[in-house]
C-alpha cells in the first residue's frame, strides 16, 4: 500500500505536477524563468562548486536518461565488462565531484553573507536534496555493484510502466533500501522543479548555437507595408508547429502502451486456436499460483509450526526449497550428525533466489550476480556482490504424533535430545517467531 | 546598400564640467531600485584614471569587444570578427560560471546609513552618529569604494597611474603626464553607446538582447533575460549591469520612453556644461560587420565610410524604400551629430578598437596650453600656434590611444581644427593676430571661415532644440506595461510593470 503511494502515486503527482508547473511558470511567469546567479555577489569559491556540480551532474543524468530509454542499447553496451568497468569508475569519480562541488555551493551559501541576502528557504531545501540524493546515488555505486548493469532491467521497466501508464511497483519493492530512496528522491525533485531555481534546467539556450550573432527587432510597420500582418503570420505558424510537436510528443510518450496494443490487434500475428488455449492456461496457472500464495500466507497466519520435510528427505548436496514466515524462499539441508540446516534464499544483494545445489566447497551460488555463500553460517564469499550473509533459519523437530524433539533457535541454541532412531521418523518445520522462544 | 537609422550622440569635452548631475539624474529614475543601487548607467570619468568598473579598459582580463580572424588585409578580405569572450560552444560552459566577470568589488559595495540612530540615540557626552549600512547585507561595513571614487584624482599613484591608456607612453611622457604642479585630467562622461555592431547582442545566449530597427537603441527583454551574464562579459565598456537581486542584466535604454513621446533624455537634459548632442545618424547596415575588421589605424576612417550623407538623393531613396520616414531623413539632414561627425570630422568614437562600432561620439579635449605661469605672471605662448599642441599637457599618444584607436594623426588634425577656430574668433574679437598666420592656421586645421562660424555657433551658442534633434521614435511595444517612472520611482523603472521581485 505504502509502496504503491510512494511508488506509483507520487511520481504521477510530481509528474502532472513539474509539467503543469514549469509550462505555467515559463509562459505566464518568465521573469522568474531562471536560476538566481550569485557570481556577482562571491565568484571566488563557485568556481569550485558551480562547475564541477553542473558538469558532474550532467553527464551522470544523461548516463540515466539514455539507460531509462532505451534499456536493450544500454545493456548491450554495458555487457561488455570493459565499457562496465569503465562506466561505473567514471561514474563514482563523476558523482564524488559533484557531490564535492555541491558541498562547495553549501558552504558558500551558508558563510557568506553577502549570499545570504539572496538565499531562499527553497534553495536551501534544494541544495540538500541534492546532497541527499548525490550522496545515495553514490552509496549505491559503493556497495550494490554493477548498477549499470542491473538498472537496465529493474529500474528502466519501472520507468517504462509509468510512463506507458501501466505502473508496477514490484519491480522496486524488493530493491535495497538505497535504491528505493533514491528513485523516491528523485520524484521529490522533480516535483520541485516549478517551485523552485531547478526551472533553469529547461532554459539551457541550444538556439544559441545557430542564430545569427546580431538581433534586430523592427515596430516600425512602416519599414515594409505588411511587415506586421508578415510577423504575426510567421509567428502563428511558429506557435501551431511548436503546438504540433508538443502534442505529438505527448501522444507519443502517452499513448505508447495503448498504440502498442492497437497496433498488435490489428497487425500482430494471429493466435492459433491452440496457442489461445495456451494462454488461458498460463493465466489459469498464474491464478493458481496467486491463490496458493494466498494460502500460504493464510496457513503461516493460523499456524504455530510449518511443515518443511521430512527429515529422511533432507540431503547434504541439494537443498529443498520451501517458504519461510516471511513468504520468502528458504533452503532446507541436513548436517553431518543428521540434523536440519536452514537458511533463507533471498540474496542479501537484490533478493533474487539462491540456487540449491551445494558445490565441492560447501557453498550455493545465487544465479543473478554470482554470489557465493556457505551453507552452515550463511557468509558470502570474498569478492561476492552481496556483503551480507544469508540469515540462518530456526527448526524443529517433532515426531509423528507431534511431539517436540529437539529444536533449534536462529540465533544456533538447541534444545532437547535424539537419538538416532527417533530421527529416522521425525519431521522437520519451522516455528512461528513467538513460538522459537517457548519450545 | 541597406540604409538604417541611428539615434546617435556626441559629447563635447571641453564643456564638460565634471558636476555628475547626468549620473544623478538618471540614478533618481532608473537605478534606484534594490538590486540596482550600484548601477550607473550614466557615470563621469576622471581620466587619467581607472574608470567604472576599475580597469574597465584592460581587456586582457575583461575579454569585451570582437577580435579579427584570418589573414588578409582591408576591406573584407577573408577578415571576420569574432568575440572575444566566448565562442559558440565555451559559451555553455561558461554560463555556470564565467571567468571574465566584474564582480561587486569591482563597482562598489552600495550603502546608505542608518539614519534613525541620529533620532534615537540616547543622550550622552557624544554627537550621535548614522554608521555606513551596506544595501546588500543589511549590515553594518567599512567603506572601501564608491561611486567616482577616484574623481579629481588624476595626481595619484593609486588609481590615474594604473590607466591602462597609458600604456606605450614614454617615462619621460609619463613623468610630465604626473608632475604634481602641471597635472592635468579630464572628464569622461559615459553612457551605453548604443553600438552599431554590438558584441553584447552577439553574446546573448537567451538572445534577450536586441538593437531596434528603427532608431538603434540597445535593449535587454527582461522577460527573455536568464541572467548568464554573458552581455556584462562581452561589452568592452562595462556598459551592462547586473542586478543582483532580479537576477537579471539592465543596461541604459536611452530613455526610450522619453523619446518615444518626444522628451530629451535625463542625462542629456540636464547636462549643466551643455555638452550633448544627440542626432540622427544613417549608416549602412550591410557593410558594418567588414568595416569593422580593418586595421586599428584605419578604424576611425573605416567607421566614417558607413556614415551616410543625408543629402544625397540615392541615399535618401535607399532609406525611404528601408522604411525611414520622412521625419526620420528630416532629423537626419538636421542631426548636429552628422556635423561633428562627418562634416568636420571632430567628434571620435571611444576605444574604436574594441570594433563595436560605438555610437556615441566624443571631441577630444584641447587641454590647451595657452600660456604658463612664469614667476607669478601668466605668459602667453604665442609663437608658432601649434607648438603649444606638441606641448600639451596630454600627450597627444595617450588621447589617440582612446580615440583613434591610437592613430595620432587623426587626433591631432581635429586638435587642429579645434585650435583654429579659436584662434580664429580671437582674431575677430580681439584683433591682436595677423592675417598670415591666421591664413595659416585656417589651412593647417582645414577650415574655412564659414565653417569656423558654424562650428562656433553649435559649440558655444547652440539652444537646447539645435542641440537634440528628435525624430518621431515608434514606440517600443512593450511601453503600454511599462509603469510610469514618478509612480513606482524606487521599485521598476524598466520596460517590466513587476517591481524586482522574484518570488522564486
Amino acid at each position: 500500500m505504502i509502496d504503491s503511494f510512494l511508488y506509483i502515486a507520487l511520481p504521477y503527482l510530481a509528474i502532472v505536477v513539474c509539467v503543469i508547473g514549469s509550462i505555467y511558470r515559463i509562459r505566464s511567469r518568465s521573469f522568474t524563468y531562471s536560476a538566481l546567479s550569485s557570481q556577482f555577489l562571491e565568484s571566488k569559491s563557485l568556481i569550485w562548486g558551480s562547475l564541477p556540480w553542473h558538469i558532474g551532474i550532467t553527464v551522470i543524468l544523461l548516463a540515466h536518461i539514455v539507460a531509462f530509454l532505451c534499456p536493450s542499447c544500454w545493456q548491450n553496451l554495458m555487457s561488455h565488462s570493459q565499457v562496465l568497468l569503465a562506466v561505473e569508475s567514471t561514474g563514482i569519480a563523476l558523482s564524488i565531484v559533484s557531490l564535492l562541488g555541491l558541498l562547495v555551493l553549501l558552504v558558500r551559501r551558508v558563510t557568506s553573507p553577502k549570499i545570504q541576502s539572496v538565499t531562499t528557504t527553497m534553495d536551501l531545501v534544494i541544495l540538500f536534496l541534492l546532497i541527499f540524493q548525490v550522496a545515495l546515488g553514490l552509496d549505491m555505486a559503493m556497495r550494490v555493484h554493477w548498477g549499470a548493469f542491473w538498472a537496465a532491467g529493474t529500474t528502466s521497466p519501472y520507468v517504462w510502466s509509468i510512463l506507458t501508464l501501466q505502473p508496477d511497483a514490484s519491480y522496486v519493492a524488493e530493491m535495497p533500501l538505497s535504491v528505493r530512496a533514491h528513485i523516491l528522491c528523485a520524484w521529490l525533485i522533480v516535483l520541485l522543479i516549478p517551485f523552485s531555481r531547478l526551472i533553469h534546467i529547461f532554459a539551457a539556450p541550444f538556439d544559441y548555437l545557430l542564430r545569427e550573432p546580431e538581433i534586430v527587432v523592427w515596430t516600425n510597420p512602416r519599414r515594409i507595408e505588411s511587415a506586421t500582418e508578415t510577423y504575426e503570420a510567421q509567428e502563428s505558424k511558429r506557435h501551431f508547429v511548436t503546438g504540433l510537436w508538443l502534442i505529438a510528443a505527448g501522444a507519443f510518450l502517452f499513448s505508447l502502451g495503448t498504440v502498442q496494443n492497437i497496433f498488435k490487434f490489428f497487425f500482430g500475428p494471429r493466435l492459433s486456436q491452440k496457442e489461445e488455449e495456451e494462454i488461458m492456461e498460463i493465466r489459469l496457472k498464474r491464478l493458481q499460483a496467486t491463490a496458493e500464495q494466498r494460502k500460504l500466507e493464510l496457513e503461516r497466519e493460523a499456524s504455530d509450526y510449518i511443515l518443511v520435510a521430512p527429515l529422511s528427505e533432507l540431503t547434504k548436496t541439494t537443498g529443498k526449497y520451501f517458504i519461510d514466515y516471511e513468504m520468502h524462499a528458504a533452503l532446507a539441508f541436513v548436517d553431518d550428525d543428521g540434523l536440519p540446516n536452514l537458511l533463507s534464499a533471498k540474496c542479501t544483494h537484490l533478493g533474487c533466489t539462491v540456487g540449491n545445489q551445494v558445490n565441492g566447497e560447501g557453498k550455493i551460488e545465487c544465479p543473478c550476480h554470482v554470489s557465493y555463500f556457505d551453507i552452515h553460517t550463511g557468509v558470502p564469499s570474498a569478492g561476492s556482490p552481496a556483503k551480507e550473509p544469508l540469515p540462518l533459519l530456526g527448526w524443529v523437530l517433532m515426531d509423528r504424533q507431534g511431539k517436540v524433539l529437539a529444536s533449534q533457535s536462529p540465533a544456533g541454541k538447541r534444545t532437547g535430545n535424539v537419538s538416532a532412531d527417533s530421527l529416522k521418523e521425525a519431521n522437520v518445520y519451522i516455528a512461528k517467531k513467538d513460538k522459537e522462544a517457548t519450545t | 546598400m541597406d540604409i538604417r537609422a541611428q539615434v546617435a550622440m556626441v559629447f563635447h569635452l571641453d564643456k564638460c564640467i565634471g558636476c555628475h548631475t547626468c549620473s544623478v539624474s538618471c540614478k533618481n529614475v532608473w537605478t534606484d531600485r534594490p538590486g540596482a543601487e550600484y548601477m550607473w548607467w550614466n557615470n563621469v570619468e576622471t581620466k587619467p584614471g581607472t574608470g567604472y568598473p576599475t580597469l574597465w579598459e584592460d581587456q586582457g582580463h575583461y575579454k569585451g569587444g570582437w577580435k579579427v580572424n584570418g589573414n588578409g588585409s582591408g576591406n573584407g578580405n577573408g577578415k571576420k570578427l569574432s568575440l572575444r569572450s566566448q565562442n559558440k560552444l565555451d559559451a555553455f560552459i561558461k554560463l555556470f560560471y564565467n571567468p571574465n566577470q566584474p564582480g561587486l568589488e569591482d563597482y562598489y559595495e552600495p550603502w546608505t546609513y542608518k539614519y534613525q540612530d541620529l533620532f534615537d540615540a540616547p543622550a550622552g557626552d557624544d554627537q550621535p552618529t548614522a554608521i555606513a549600512i551596506s544595501q546588500v547585507t543589511g549590515e553594518p561595513m567599512a567603506i572601501e569604494a564608491g561611486p567616482n571614487w577616484d574623481d579629481d584624482l588624476s595626481g595619484t599613484t593609486l588609481y590615474a597611474e594604473n590607466d591602462v591608456n597609458l600604456e606605450g607612453l614614454s617615462d619621460e611622457e609619463r613623468d610630465q603626464l604626473f608632475e604634481i604642479q602641471r597635472v592635468s585630467m579630464f572628464y569622461l562622461p559615459r553612457i551605453c553607446n548604443h553600438c552599431a555592431n554590438p558584441s553584447c547582442v552577439a553574446s546573448c545566449p537567451s538572445g534577450a538582447l536586441y538593437k531596434r530597427g528603427e532608431d538603434g537603441i540597445v535593449l535587454i527583454n527582461q522577460e527573455v533575460c536568464k541572467g548568464w551574464r554573458a552581455c556584462v562579459a562581452a561589452c568592452p565598456y562595462k556598459k551592462i549591469y547586473y542586478n543582483w537581486k532580479t537576477g537579471k542584466s539592465e543596461k541604459c535604454i536611452l530613455c526610450y520612453p522619453k523619446l518615444e513621446t518626444g522628451q530629451i533624455p535625463n542625462c542629456f537634459h540636464s547636462c549643466v556644461g551643455r555638452i550633448r548632442y544627440l542626432g540622427v545618424l544613417l549608416y549602412d547596415a550591410d557593410r558594418v560587420a567588414d568595416a569593422m575588421t580593418v586595421n586599428d589605424r584605419a578604424l576611425v576612417e573605416s567607421q566614417r565610410s558607413i556614415l551616410c550623407d543625408p543629402y544625397d538623393p540615392k541615399v535618401v531613396e535607399l532609406a525611404k524604400a528601408n522604411g525611414i520616414s520622412d521625419e526620420f531623413i528630416d532629423a537626419a539632414q538636421k542631426s548636429p551629430v552628422y556635423k561633428y561627425v562627418m562634416k568636420w570630422k571632430l567628434a571620435l568614437p571611444l576605444h574604436i578598437e574594441y570594433r563595436t562600432m560605438p555610437m556615441l561620439f566624443y571631441v577630444p579635449p584641447l587641454l590647451p596650453v595657452m600660456g604658463k605661469l612664469d614667476n607669478g605672471r601668466y605668459e602667453n605662448i604665442m609663437d608658432g600656434f601649434f607648438t603649444s599642441l606638441e606641448q600639451s599637457r596630454l600627450p597627444m599618444k595617450y588621447l589617440a590611444k582612446m580615440f583613434s584607436a591610437g592613430n595620432e594623426e587623426i587626433i591631432e588634425s581635429v586638435m587642429k581644427k579645434l585650435m583654429a577656430v579659436r584662434y580664429y574668433k580671437r582674431s575677430l574679437e580681439l584683433d591682436d593676430l595677423d592675417l598670415v598666420s591666421i591664413s595659416r592656421m585656417m589651412r593647417e586645421g582645414n577650415l574655412t571661415p564659414e565653417e569656423a562660424e558654424e562650428i562656433y555657433a553649435l559649440t558655444a551658442l547652440p539652444t537646447t532644440y539645435d542641440r537634440y534633434v528628435l525624430p518621431p521614435i515608434q514606440r517600443e511595444e512593450a511601453i503600454s506595461g511599462t509603469c510610469s517612472p514618478e509612480l513606482c520611482k524606487g521599485e521598476c523603472g524598466l520596460s517590466f510593470s513587476e517591481s524586482a521581485k522574484r518570488g522564486l
